[in-house]
């Protein structure tokens, strides 16, 4: 099952040109399933990178517009996509000039498979 | 401020057979939309449009790509940063 979910991740990452990284993650930033390319982004691993996108998100859901979904950062690098699917954070990270509607779309035809992995979160 | 881009894309959906149409900035992000037409995929067809791009990297000129599905026609068009999505009921004629 886990190597099913890996090579369907696997092949997302392959589908998004510019795209360097998928991660997800608990929302204390535990990580659960890595797909990257063999560029190295060290930086979506760092321990307080998760615990600050689900601190930014608890504030923005403040802002009286509903719950927040999702924060995009544009850095001059790169680029990073967090997704509030709680019990899981998703996050991608790829390229600045990466196709970022493309990785909006993803949200939609993963989320078969992150009910895999939210009942072994909830379970465990 | 988009005044301009919901008059374009009002003229696209008095053309014969259209039914939605959007255009997307070069990150694939949704400009605008009208009609029926989901604004998420505006991401995708900009990669569709990458991808067909990349077949003829000497041309210039912007290509335009239609797909057939059952009912409806898609017709994108990258031209310089702005990529435009149309969809169109499919005739008899253009299924032939």
């Amino acid at each position: 099952m886990s190597d099913d979910i890996n090579k369907y991740f696997n092949g997302l990452l392959q589908k998004v040109s510019g795209l360097y990284v998928i991660q997800i993650t608990d929302r204390d930033g535990v990580p659960l399933l890595h797909v990257s390319q063999e560029k190295n982004v060290d930086f979506a691993l760092m321990p307080s990178f998760i615990p600050t996108f689900t601190t930014a998100c608890d504030q923005a859901g403040k802002l009286g517009l509903g719950r927040n979904k999702t924060i995009i950062s544009m850095y001059s690098n790169y680029q990073v996509v967090q997704m509030n699917k709680l019990p899981l954070i998703l996050t991608f990270v790829g390229a600045e000039n990466c196709n970022t509607g493309h990785i909006l779309a993803l949200e939609h035809q993963v989320e078969a498979y992150l009910e895999n992995i939210k009942l072994a979160v909830t379970e465990a | 401020m988009e005044t301009q881009l919901d008059k374009v894309l009002t003229e696209c959906l008095v053309q014969q057979d259209t039914v939605g149409a959007l255009v997307a900035n070069p990150q694939g992000l949704c400009l605008g939309a009208k009609g029926i037409i989901n604004p998420n995929v505006s991401g995708i067809g900009m990669a569709i449009s990458e991808q067909v791009a990349k077949l003829e990297p000497e041309n210039n000129a912007p290509a335009t790509i239609c797909l057939y599905s059952g009912n409806k026609r898609c017709i994108i068009q990258k031209d310089g940063e702005i990529t435009g999505i149309i969809y169109k009921h499919a005739t008899e004629s253009s299924n032939n």
